[in-house]
């Protein structure tokens, strides 16, 4: 099992990397007021595109 | 700079390449699954193909593997993620020359890994058969890829990041990652190349490629998917969004070790098997959660699924999730995979996900995205839809329900002995037995994929009555 | 772009006072070039702990732009605004406002885009769930004012921001939690994956280079937990052992240290001292799980405060200065000063203690004395801070300034219910010193008595003692359950300062209740009419209250404004109105008679025996056709709840400062044991004294300044939410939804609350009690030790949040999102 020596340390790097990715997102307030993004998306932006002329 | 002038503000969203894959996916669904077709016809008819090379099951298979996952489904995901990744930032996508790069490029992927494959160009890798120069080609797209989702979303005029695109985000550098390090090889020639792992080195590779491959790919690519395209199609907000990130971390968590759960009673170590077992059965938490909170977005509002085809596809896709999510850890089991692998059960398990959570979530999706990329709010036929539902799902049921009635009875024939220790039935007598399996399951495949078709005739006439105009950027962006 | 961005980085960076780091959030392109910071990550400074800057001191104020002495005032602006740079040619300040009317996200977008064009706005955000704004505005070119004005044009509201530093804090507070635990929770699922081969491989399967690979992985990821997730532990230990006391976390610290160090060492060393078992899955997951308990405490706590402040955010106060040339200003009420002269229209508070300097009044001082009547003043009289000028407007100088700002008694509160160590914890650490004392004995003796008997396990057992013990459950067991209640109480109405009152609440066995205000409502109610004039058969007691409700429309006297709800105004329009200050209203009605309501002579009557407590008289053309006599209006629940606090086993009595008649009369109708009337801040005290004397737990319901001193000696207190300042910040509890049901309904989750904490303790000391001997006998490995003191920790906070209710009804469900969304809002 020496393709351990790979994916051990590989993981390893993995994890760190995403301990960072979940730093940047808790301090850029990511996690912040959850409930409203779920409505966000369905804000009536849509519409827009019903009955649009070209720019 | 005139161009910065003019780029001052945004305006419309760069759907062409949305337009492009939507509409290339629906296309190599058709191929993918029509060569899906032909080699279940061969393995019940083994003659049909009249010997012809490049129509052999050995190099059929992989095209259709490769064909229904990174074709279809590529193509559904990159389709899809281009479109979510617009709309929840409120931005066109970053450097648009550059995603038509990616689109152009995928295809030609495509085209080069329909060509190689019945030629018999392989490097034998389960999902990874391409050879080395189009794996090449492969990390070049992805990384162009990866660079203009991630490029838009860093764009973004809204500062939360939906959590449909934290599910892209992952999928997009788990595959890049994956790929590179499973495709590592030492080239020969142009098309032949020796993997750089040897033994059960490789095999521990591979599956961790090859389950990471359908963890991230089929599963958090298409959770993604889920995650927009429901609440749009049901106008109703995720049923718990806090539920949501924290589904996302937790699969992260516990994707990365269920790979060996594929190399039972192999050459593997048993403690490797075990580990593998373990994470698998731990891998069902999350999965559930996410599909409980999918399907209760729809909570009050059940009575929209009578009318709306759309809403079954997707809402019954996450279904085949959840029933999917719950046979593998059950089929990682060591007593369990003693009777189940190599036989048809494996197969049925593959395609109750594939068919049923990935197919039917693409195809709900794309009835979603296609008429929207067209300047219209519906497909031109919601019959139609309901027809190609009906039929897809009894096509699963079929196709299914042959698998594993044909694997568990392979798999005891196979195991049964006689008091004096021989086997009882010979190889090819389960063949036999197997053989009306196979039929069934080529008429539920066929039905499949007259689904597809009646899908394609409706793209094609929501295509013909719309026409592909640019789409308005809303004026004010949501904080 | 990326040129404004750096430029406003380098002003928060030059910031004076603030020692924060900033992260963008994203950088548009030059069309909608907008720099959206996110949070400040503040270490030593609260958000309003920057010395607020005058603007003008800035060199520079916008000119054209109108001065408010309500918002722009810097004494007020302090409250709510965060100067960022005031070096160089520009003042860069940051305001939080609270907006209301919005409805949705795009709400927020509308403001943001109204703020944005507001001259002098640099930036603004806001955010629809918390509903709140942070505007970044240039000191030079606008003022708050402006852009307040600016989003009430739009058709929303907006006012001062005052808790936004407690917010910030609690954001900060959550985001370090959050973090820590999500370290911890993740490195422990790698480290688990890492660990799992040696406890399914057999003996010989697993070659020992690849242990120590595992070995080596598992110590690395590590790492990260204990830099950040156990770095609190370690804290708190240490400054406990500063202190020469012994803290909960001394065990959990020395705990995970041994079992670092020795599994470090046999991860290094395989065949040294520490053997060659490794236990940092273990480690990482009770860290995961004592963090996980925490954090919902913290997350409770946070709801707690919330409430707290959504209930008090209002605009500042506002007085009419008058100027020793004559003119007149108007001022905030903070900015007043000993010798003030100021004028106190009918309706208002006094905004200060003083003396009548011109004029005579009546003023209604039932917030001091609970007297419901009101009292004369003439020239030259004292009058006090918080009493209401009934009729006419006074001129008064001020002899007392100084009052306390809405803001310092929300902080105040709060830090008051952050810091409250409950006499119930106080038992539980009086507890904890001698239990600790001799946990670490025992892991000693353990250690020394297995290091005679089979060394290479000493250290296994040692920690395995340390860790199982745990005294997480013990420190968990009571404020897990408190919080849990003060956050439920907190959603029904009655917000905690102090968790205490938790448990004298449930013990309470007599209560003491004020009358004015606190029993009965606030405003006056009208209760009786009396026809003084039969002549016209067409006229009815309803035509003539319609009539008196119409006319009353024109005044804000408390008496018109009884009338007003009393009664359904008659369709008649009126014209010529005036009022007649000390007399009444006068106008002319539609059929051409002039009718006056008011004073008794003024309005036309002879005779002047009447009866006691308020009255005003309805006349047409001179001659009283009828009286309406006032009184107060006992509080729809007070029956109810008296009696269900009677039926519960307590005493209740009523001490008033009113009339010892009116008193007798509502002691009446709400069936209670004992009253006394006309008594005074000093007899209240001494009857309060007297039941504690005999040994009974007291409690105190009451709302004016005059219970202060009371509230403060009962065992625990509780003032109604409409209730006195004073009065609110010496009490226990505040009943912010003024509804005597809800302190009913309280007690009876204090009784609960109480019984949870009992099941706690008793839930820890049997585990305490089975496991230490298991694992003094080595029958206990680390790993179980470590998941039996999480899931210990981890039932305790589950039993307690029982407490805390199922969210069921759709509106609690709705506030919860608010409310939550209040404990981590981004403003």
């Amino acid at each position: 099992m020496d393709i351990l020596y790979l994916l051990i340390p590989l993981s390893a790097v993995l994890v760190l990397a995403i301990l960072g990715v979940f730093a940047w997102a808790l301090n850029a307030g990511q996690f912040d007021d959850l409930e409203q993004h779920a409505e966000q998306i369905l804000a009536a932006d849509e519409a827009a595109f019903d009955r649009h002329q070209a720019p | 700079m005139v161009a910065k002038a003019q780029a001052a503000a945004p305006v419309t969203y760069t759907d062409e390449t949305v337009r492009g894959f939507a509409l290339a996916a629906v296309l190599w669904g058709v191929v993918g699954m029509t060569v899906g077709v032909l080699i279940a016809a061969q393995l019940a008819f083994p003659d049909l193909t009249y010997g012809i090379p490049w129509l052999s099951y050995g190099r059929l298979r992989p095209l259709h593997t490769n064909a229904v996952i990174f074709a279809f489904g590529g193509c559904a995901l990159m389709a899809t993620s281009f479109h979510v990744v617009q709309r929840t930032c409120q931005v066109p996508l970053f450097l648009p020359s550059l995603a038509k790069f990616v689109f152009w490029g995928w295809q030609a992927v495509i085209v080069l890994a329909a060509i190689s494959l019945p030629l018999g160009y392989t490097q034998g890798k389960e999902y990874a058969e391409l050879e080395w120069p189009i794996d090449l080609l492969i990390a070049v797209v992805w990384v162009a890829y990866a660079i203009v989702f991630f490029g838009t979303i860093g764009r973004r005029r809204v500062r939360h990041i939906y959590v449909a695109n934290w599910f892209f985000g992952a999928f997009i550098i788990a595959v890049a990652l994956l790929h590179i390090v499973n495709s590592a090889a030492m080239p020969v020639s142009f098309w032949k190349s020796y993997s750089a792992y040897a033994g059960v080195q490789d095999a521990m590779v591979q599956w961790w490629y090859g389950h990471n491959a359908v963890g991230f790919f089929l599963t958090a690519g298409f959770l993604g998917m889920m995650y927009y395209y429901i609440p749009k199609q049901a106008e109703r907000p995720v049923y718990s969004y806090r539920l949501s990130i924290v589904h996302f971390w937790a699969l992260i968590f516990t994707y990365m070790w269920a790979g060996p759960h594929h190399l039972h009673y192999t050459a593997l170590p048993d403690w490797a098997q075990s580990i593998g077992m373990v994470f698998s059965l731990v891998l069902l938490a999350p999965s559930w959660g996410g599909m409980i909170n999918g399907m209760m977005t729809l909570s009050g509002a059940w009575h929209k699924l009578r009318d709306d085809p759309i809403l079954k596809f997707l809402i019954v896709a996450l279904s085949f999730y959840g029933m999917s999510t719950f046979e593998g850890p059950m089929m990682s089991i060591k007593t369990v995979n003693a009777l189940s692998h190599y036989t048809d059960w494996t197969i049925g398990h593959v395609h109750s996900g594939a068919l049923g959570w990935v197919g039917f979530m693409t195809i709900g999706s794309l009835y979603y995205l296609i008429p929207r990329m067209f300047a219209q709010t519906r497909m031109y036929s919601t019959r139609a839809i309901e027809l190609h539902f009906w039929i897809a799902t009894l096509g699963i049921v079929l196709y299914i329900a042959a698998m594993w009635i044909a694997g568990v009875m392979q798999g005891l024939m196979w195991r049964a002995l006689n008091a004096d220790g021989t086997l009882v039935y010979t190889f090819v007598e389960s063949v036999k037995a197997t053989w009306p399996f196979y039929v069934t399951r080529l008429v539920g495949g066929l039905l499949y994929l007259a689904g597809m078709g009646v899908m394609v005739w409706n793209v094609w006439k929501t295509v013909r009555n719309g026409r592909a105009l640019p789409s308005p950027i809303p004026r004010l962006a949501y904080a | 772009m990326l040129g404004c961005a750096a430029e406003i980085d380098d002003h928060l960076n030059r910031g004076r006072n603030m020692d924060t780091r900033t992260s963008r959030a994203c950088i548009l392109d030059a069309g909608q070039a907008r720099v959206t910071l996110g949070a400040a990550r503040l270490r030593n400074r609260s958000y309003v702990g920057t010395p607020n800057e005058d603007p003008l001191a800035c060199g520079r104020a916008p000119a054209d732009v109108p001065h408010s002495p309500v918002i722009d005032d810097p004494a007020e602006l302090a409250a709510f605004t965060r100067w960022d740079s005031v070096a160089g040619e520009r003042c860069i300040a940051e305001s939080s406002l609270r907006i209301a009317g919005m409805h949705c996200a795009a709400c927020a977008a509308t403001i943001e885009q109204v703020l944005k064009q507001v001259s002098g706005v640099l930036d603004a955000s806001v955010s629809a769930a918390a509903q709140c704004a942070t505007v970044r505005w240039d000191a030079g070119l606008t003022r708050p004012s402006a852009f307040v004005r600016a989003i009430e044009a739009a058709g929303y509201e907006a006012v001062p921001d005052t808790a936004a530093a407690a917010r910030a804090l609690r954001r900060t507070e959550s985001r370090s939690a959050l973090w820590r635990l999500f370290v911890a929770a993740f490195c422990a699922m790698q480290i688990m994956m890492l660990a799992t081969p040696a406890y399914l491989s057999g003996p010989g399967d697993l070659a020992p280079d690849h242990k120590r690979l595992l070995d080596w992985g598992s110590w690395l990821l590590t790492l990260p937990v204990l830099w950040f997730s156990a770095a609190p532990f370690f804290a708190g230990a240490w400054r406990a052992i500063r202190q020469r006391r012994i803290g909960m976390d001394v065990p959990v610290a020395i705990g995970i240290g041994v079992a670092f160090v020795a599994s470090s060492g046999a991860a290094f060393d395989p065949g040294g001292v520490f053997g060659a078992d490794v236990w940092f899955d273990s480690l990482a997951m009770f860290v995961s799980f004592l963090l996980g308990g925490r954090y919902l405490e913290m997350r409770a706590r946070h709801r707690a405060e919330v409430s707290l402040e959504e209930a008090t955010a209002c605009l500042p106060q506002t007085v009419v200065r008058l100027m020793s040339d004559g003119t007149v200003e108007v001022v905030n009420a903070k900015r007043l000063r000993i010798g003030d002269l100021v004028r106190v229209p009918v309706g208002q508070a006094f905004a200060a203690d003083g003396v009548l300097a011109e004029g005579a009044t009546e003023a209604d001082e039932s917030l001091l004395t609970g007297e419901s009547r009101p009292v004369e003043k003439r020239c030259g009289d004292a009058v006090a801070a918080g009493s209401l000028n009934l009729q006419s407007p006074v001129l008064m100088r001020v002899d007392r300034a100084g009052p306390d700002t809405r803001y310092e008694a929300i902080v105040a509160l709060m830090r008051a219910a952050r810091s409250q160590r409950p006499a119930v914890l106080a038992s539980a650490d009086r507890w904890a010193a001698p239990f600790l004392w001799s946990v670490l004995l025992l892991a000693g003796a353990a250690g020394a008595a297995w290091g005679l008997i089979d060394p290479s396990r000493a250290v296994w057992v040692v920690v395995s003692v340390l860790i199982v013990t745990c005294p997480c459950a013990l420190s968990l067991a009571a404020p897990s359950a408190l919080l849990a209640a003060a956050g439920t109480m907190g959603r029904r109405g009655l917000l905690l300062r102090r968790l205490d009152a938790i448990q004298g609440l449930a013990k309470l066995q007599t209560l003491f209740v004020d009358k004015t205000g606190t029993l009965t409502e606030g405003s006056l109610r009208c209760v009786k009419t009396q026809r003084r004039d039969f002549s016209d058969a067409a006229t009815t007691d309803e035509s003539l209250q319609g009539i008196a409700a119409s006319l009353a429309a024109w005044s804000s006297h408390p008496l018109a404004a009884a009338l007003r709800d009393g009664f359904k105004a008659a369709d008649m329009a009126w014209h010529d109105v005036h009022e007649i200050p000390g007399q009444g209203l006068e106008a002319v009605g539609t059929e051409g008679h002039r009718w006056r309501l008011g004073a008794r002579l003024w309005v036309g009557a002879r005779s002047t025996a009447d009866a006691d407590g308020a009255q005003t008289f309805l006349g047409r053309d001179g001659r009283v056709l009828a009286r309406f006599e006032f009184d107060e209006r006992l509080r729809d629940d007070a029956v109810a709840a008296v009696r269900a606090l009677q039926a519960d086993g307590v005493r209740v009595c009523l001490l008033s400062g009113d009339d010892a008649r009116r008193t007798q009369r509502i002691a009446a109708t709400l069936g209670l044991a004992s009253s006394a009337g006309g008594m005074t801040p000093d007899t209240k005290l001494a009857a309060v004294r007297s039941a504690q004397g005999r040994g009974e737990i007291v409690a105190m319901l009451g709302d004016g300044i005059n219970d202060a001193p009371v509230l403060a000696q009962a065992d625990v207190s509780f003032a109604m939410g409409e209730g006195a300042l004073v009065a609110r910040s010496q009490a226990d509890g505040v009943l912010v939804s003024n509804r005597l049901s809800d302190l009913v309904r309280a007690r009876a989750l204090a009784k609960k609350t109480m019984r949870v904490i009992s099941q706690n303790f008793a839930w820890a000391a049997v585990y305490n009690a089975a496991c230490v001997p298991l694992a003094l006998v080595g029958w206990l490995p680390p790993w179980a030790a470590g998941f039996g003191m999480a899931a210990s920790s981890l039932f305790v906070v589950l039993n307690s949040l029982r407490l805390a209710g199922p969210l069921t009804s759709k509106p609690e469900r709705a506030l919860q999102a608010r409310v939550g969304a209040w404990t981590s809002s981004t403003c």
